[in-house]
Parts: C-alpha cells; sequence; structure tokens
C-alpha cells in the first residue's frame, strides 16, 4: 500500500524522480517552513501572497500543460469563490463557523460556474482556440459587472459588494477560535500548496492522469481507445477552476479584500505567463516560476516600477518564442544533462 | 406613429450594433480564416488605430476620413513587421499564437500607458444627429453603417476578382496544396495579417470619435469582438463576420434595449455558448453545408 502511493507520488509526471531530488525537495521544504522565523512578519506575509498563487498557477499546468486546454479565464473562478467567501463569511461574523462556510461555498460557487461553462465547451466538441476566447469572454465580463456593483443597492445581507473600490472587511480563515493570521497564515498556505502539488502528482501518474495526457497528445486517439474525452476534459476544467478557487480563498484571507480588477485582463494574463514561462507541462517548474515571477513582479512595483506589465509581457514573448517548452524546464534538463544522469525524465 | 417611432428607432439600433460588432470583429476573422490564429492583440492594434487618428486629426490637423486611411495603413504596416518578426514562428502552433499575442498585446497596452499618458483629447463626432418620434438618431452612426456595408463588398470585391484574392482562398482550403502549385504562401500569409491588421486599425479610427481615447481602450472591443468571431467561425471571411454580427445584434439589440448594455453583452455571451452547442464550427461553416447541400442537390 505505501509502496503504491510512494510510486504515485515519484512517478514521471513530473520532473525529478530521482532520490538526489527528493532530498533537495525535502530540504527546500525545510528552508521554506524555517523562512518565517528569519525575517520580519511583513516578508513573510509577502512571502505567503505569493504561496497562495500557487494553486492557480498549478490548476493552469494541469489544465493546459497535461491536458492541453488553455482557459484565459481562470482568475474568474479565483474572483468568484473569494466573492462568495466574503458574503458567506462576512454575513456570518461572530460565528466561528462563518469562514468554513465560506470556504464551502466558495469552492462549490466555481465548480458550478466552471460546470456550466465546460458543458457546453467540452460537449460542443469546439475548436481549440474558442476555450481561450469563451473563458476570457467570461472573466471580463464578470469585471465589468462586478465594477458596476457600487452603492447600496448592491448588498447581499450585511455586506457590501462594492463596484470599482471592491469588497472590503472580508474575515480571516478561523478554525474554532483561532484565526490564521501572519505566520501562522504563512504556513496554513505552504500546507495547502504541499498538498495540492503532491496530489496533482499522484493524480498525475495514477491511470486517470495518463488518459489526460493522451488526450493532450492525440485526442482522436485517445477517443478510438474507447475513453470518454469530454467527460474527462470536462472533470480536468471543473477540478482546475477549483484549484483556482483555493487561490482566490487564500488570497481574499490574506488581504481582507478584493476588487474586479482581480479577474481583470491583466489579471487573468498572469496565471497564463507563470505556466508558459516556467513549463506548463511540469507542475514543480510552473510552482517555481510563480513564486520567481511573483516575486519579481511584487519588487518591481513595490519601487514605484511602471514597467512591470512590460517587463511582464516581454518575458512571455521571449519565452514562447526561444523557449517554448519553459525556462525552469530546460534548466532542469540542462542540470540533468551536467550530472549526466536520468535525474530529470524528458517530457515534451 | 408611435410604434413607426419605437420600430424605426429598433431598426437603427440594430443597425449600430451590428456595425459596431462588424467592425470590431472584422480585422480578427480574416486573420483567423486565413491563418487559423487567434490575435489577441486586436484589441490593442485598435487602439493604435485610435491614436494614429486622434493624434493626426487633432495634432497635426489632417481631415477626419484622411487621418482613417493613415491609421489604416500604420497599422498594417505595424502588422506586416509582427508577422514577420514573431508570428510567423507560430504557424499550427495555435495556443501558442494565442498566448504570444496576448504578450504583445500586454506590452502594447502598457507601453502606450508610459508614452502616451492615461488619456488623450477625444475626437469629436462628425456630423450632427436627428430626431423623429422621441428618438435621436446619430449621422455619424449611419454614416458607420454605410461603411460598413461599403467593407463587405470590397472584401468580396478583393477575395473574388484579385489575384491576392485568389491565392489567399487557394491557402485557405488547402496550403500545401496551393503552395506546391506556386502560390507564394508566406506571402500570403504576411499580406492576410497586414490586412486584418490594417482592418482593426481602421476599425479602431472609425470608432475612436464613439468611445474615450485611452491605452485600455482596447478592451471594451475584445468581448464584443471575440464573441462575434466564435459565432462566425472561420470557414468563409465575409459570411461569417456578416451573418455572426447581425444575428447577434439581433440577440442584443432587444435585450439591451429592454434591461441595459450589460445584460445586453451577458445575453451575447449566453447566445454564443448556445450557438456553438448547435454549431461547433460557427454560423459561416453552417451556411457553407447548406449550401453544399443544396448545391448537390441540383446537380441531382
Amino acid at each position: 500500500m505505501t509502496s503504491k502511493i510512494l510510486h504515485l507520488i515519484g512517478g514521471n509526471a513530473d520532473i525529478g524522480t530521482s532520490k538526489t531530488f527528493w532530498i533537495g525537495f525535502v530540504i527546500a521544504v525545510i528552508l521554506f517552513a524555517l523562512y518565517p522565523t528569519q525575517v520580519s512578519e511583513f516578508r513573510a506575509s509577502n512571502a505567503s501572497y505569493y504561496l497562495l498563487n500557487i494553486p492557480l498557477a498549478l490548476g493552469m499546468a494541469l489544465l493546459w500543460g497535461y491536458c492541453g486546454v488553455l482557459s484565459f479565464g481562470h482568475v474568474a473562478y479565483f474572483g468568484i469563490a473569494g466573492y462568495t467567501y466574503g458574503i458567506i463569511a462576512g454575513n456570518m461574523a461572530g460565528n466561528s463557523l462563518g469562514s468554513i462556510a465560506g470556504v464551502l461555498g466558495g469552492l462549490l460557487a466555481s465548480a458550478v460556474v466552471a460546470g456550466i461553462f465546460a458543458y457546453f465547451v467540452f460537449y460542443s466538441r469546439v475548436r481549440e482556440w474558442i476555450i481561450p476566447i469563451l473563458t476570457l469572454v467570461l472573466t471580463l465580463l464578470l469585471e465589468t459587472f462586478l465594477g458596476q456593483t457600487a452603492g447600496y443597492q448592491w448588498r447581499v445581507g450585511s455586506v457590501l459588494l462594492g463596484g470599482y473600490n471592491g469588497m472590503t472587511g472580508i474575515p480571516s480563515f478561523q478554525i474554532g477560535s483561532f484565526v490564521f493570521m501572519g505566520n501562522s497564515f504563512y504556513y496554513f498556505c505552504m500546507v495547502i500548496v504541499l498538498a495540492c502539488y503532491v496530489g496533482l502528482r499522484m493524480l498525475l501518474n495514477s491511470k486517470f492522469g495518463q488518459v489526460v495526457t493522451a488526450i493532450r497528445e492525440d485526442p482522436l486517439r485517445t477517443e478510438v481507445f474507447g475513453y470518454d474525452i469530454r467527460a474527462r476534459q470536462w472533470l480536468v476544467f471543473v477540478l482546475s477552476a477549483l484549484l483556482a478557487a483555493i487561490s482566490g480563498l487564500l488570497y481574499v484571507q490574506w488581504g481582507n479584500y478584493i476588487t474586479p480588477s482581480q479577474v481583470g485582463l491583466l489579471s487573468a494574463a498572469l496565471p497564463v505567463i507563470w505556466a508558459a514561462v516556467g513549463g506548463r507541462t511540469s507542475l514543480l517548474a510552473v510552482l517555481i516560476a510563480t513564486i520567481v515571477l511573483n516575486w519579481v513582479t511584487f519588487t518591481l512595483s513595490s519601487q514605484g516600477n511602471q514597467y512591470a506589465m512590460v517587463i511582464i509581457g516581454t518575458a512571455l514573448v521571449i519565452t514562447m518564442v526561444f523557449f517554448p517548452r519553459g525556462i525552469v524546464i530546460m534548466i532542469a534538463e540542462w542540470i540533468g544533462k551536467l550530472t549526466n544522469r536520468k535525474n530529470t525524465t524528458v517530457i515534451r | 406613429m408611435e410604434t413607426d417611432a419605437l420600430a424605426l428607432s429598433l431598426t437603427y439600433q440594430f443597425g449600430t450594433n451590428a456595425a459596431f460588432l462588424f467592425l470590431a470583429a472584422l480585422g480578427l476573422i480574416v486573420i483567423l480564416g486565413m491563418m487559423n490564429i487567434i490575435n489577441l492583440a486586436h484589441g490593442e492594434l485598435m487602439m493604435m488605430g485610435a491614436y494614429v487618428a486622434t493624434i493626426t486629426h487633432n495634432q497635426l490637423g489632417l481631415p477626419f476620413p484622411l487621418a482613417v486611411i493613415v491609421s489604416f495603413f500604420a497599422v498594417a504596416f505595424f502588422g506586416a513587421i509582427l508577422e514577420l518578426l514573431i508570428v510567423r514562428r507560430f504557424y499550427g502552433r495555435e495556443l501558442g499564437a494565442l498566448v504570444v499575442t496576448w504578450g504583445i498585446s500586454l506590452i502594447l497596452g502598457q507601453g502606450t500607458l508610459l508614452v502616451f499618458g492615461p488619456f488623450m483629447e477625444a475626437i469629436k463626432i462628425p456630423g450632427g444627429s436627428y430626431s423623429y418620434g422621441g428618438f435621436s438618431y446619430s449621422e455619424y452612426w449611419l454614416i458607420l453603417i454605410a461603411i460598413s456595408i461599403a467593407l463587405i463588398a470590397g472584401l468580396y470585391w478583393l477575395y473574388r476578382y484579385t489575384n491576392y484574392g485568389l491565392q489567399a482562398r487557394a491557402t485557405m482550403q488547402n496550403a500545401e496544396m496551393a503552395k506546391a502549385l506556386g502560390v507564394p504562401t508566406n506571402h500570403v500569409y504576411t499580406l492576410t495579417f497586414s490586412l486584418g491588421a490594417g482592418l482593426a486599425g481602421l476599425s479602431g479610427a472609425l470608432l475612436a470619435p464613439t468611445s474615450t481615447i485611452a491605452p485600455f481602450m482596447g478592451q471594451q472591443f475584445v468581448a464584443p469582438a471575440f464573441i462575434t468571431v466564435v459565432v462566425g467561425g472561420a470557414a468563409n471571411v465575409i459570411s461569417g463576420a456578416v451573418g455572426s454580427s447581425v444575428l447577434l445584434s439581433a440577440i442584443k439589440t432587444p435585450i439591451g434595449m429592454a434591461y441595459g448594455a450589460f445584460l445586453g453583452t451577458v445575453a451575447l455571451l449566453v447566445a454564443s455558448l448556445i450557438i456553438i452547442r448547435i454549431m461547433p464550427d460557427g454560423i459561416s461553416a453552417a451556411i457553407q453545408k447548406l449550401m453544399d447541400r443544396r448545391r448537390t442537390r441540383n446537380t441531382k
């Protein structure tokens, strides 16, 4: 039983299968765990922000990198979950079960919207390029809708939607009377990110994951083998929307606010950029790229640098033109070649 | 009298909505039909057209029609450069092309903000307006409807009667075969991308007086343009663009009039989801199929 689970985790659906890799992985986890003890609470809080974006990015890797379906609008599910949490937890403020109800409600709301949307696109068997376009349109409409919800008529219970200024005063996450803030929130994010990463790796090494990868490689052939590709694409889409929802929930619990620009065009670009720059066919590469790019963007914009978006856009264009498989994957393969062992599985 | 005025106003609204959708989607659908790639920088190319028109008209004092023509050529030139440098590498990799054009759109949008600042003096809307039975009609929008019809005719002529059109249609049907028969397909691709970009610039310039001129103005065209293209499909440029802008306008006009512009756009998205559920390849493919069936019936 244990060996089966270990095999699922260590399988070759992602880069890094050797013993050296796993030793390095454990060391990295320990270093991340020690980080808040060495720096100020402010920097630990920034690091929580980099971490909380990872589930969204992993969802993009799952959907785009492994299943071959591109979505430009996964921030819509991020936003839906965030707003739903804000409404439910805000109305139940004072009740210790409020934030758990908010989390469940947020996940459910995102899954329902994603499920309906995915039914239409996958069961119509639309062309490849239509899905990114429609997901983008959906998220832009959501932004327009949320942007015009200023004023008292847009109130759910005691919570104001707030128009372009967004929803404020969203409660932090709490279990019982323990509120996750500062360092405890950092560890909370870390546990969730680890669970998402290991869970996805197990999923992708399983038979289901292999079929999903086969759909990316050749949908027609996979279907002729007798697999219902529409149902699997639908499931992967909903799953990745749930991952986006997790990020959205963590975001509102971290900053206690959310604005419509979180589902706008610029925010929608970010997950795609993380996945493309890292290398969408590897969960770990996307994870690393998410942390690094978030750190770069944050550092640039906190210095008042207006070129952040231009730099990020240029990074995307350069990656797509010169390193279409992703920069982190290329580096990983280069290291693998250098140590002259089959440390890294070459994946397309 | 009352119903007359309402019917006339509805027709006018229908016409303006259809013209808007047609203009917003035209450049996109020209590129899609040929190369099977979606240019996500489309909104930014429209924004460029609007900026070129604004600068040449407001600051250099060119008459507006001339400024529109200048925008067409300026953006077409930019499109040709874009194709030669970047887009060319992505033929056959549709999703890669989507992502890279998105990167370009980020650079263009933010770059414009840095160079020209957040606002620009808008172009005064040319022409006056009529009013009849309590509804008003803008002269400029009537001109835009006329221009849309002229563009349809012009494109039909271009694809049907010119050498470029013949080569373009051949490349669309079967690029390998066309190449084997001596059609310079690379050249056709560059020209088509440039034409699509130029049409985006032209539409941007034409719609500039009806909108505020700002670096992210392209975003307002993104949703309607893409829905129109998704519904229209890529089997035939003209029937796709015309068919879907007319159909979507027929959906948007009554709902927008009764419930406001936002719900009109939501109706567009819902309609497009239902339409692609019925016709996954869009209206143009459905029309094509219908015509093929009729043709085979006639030959029997």
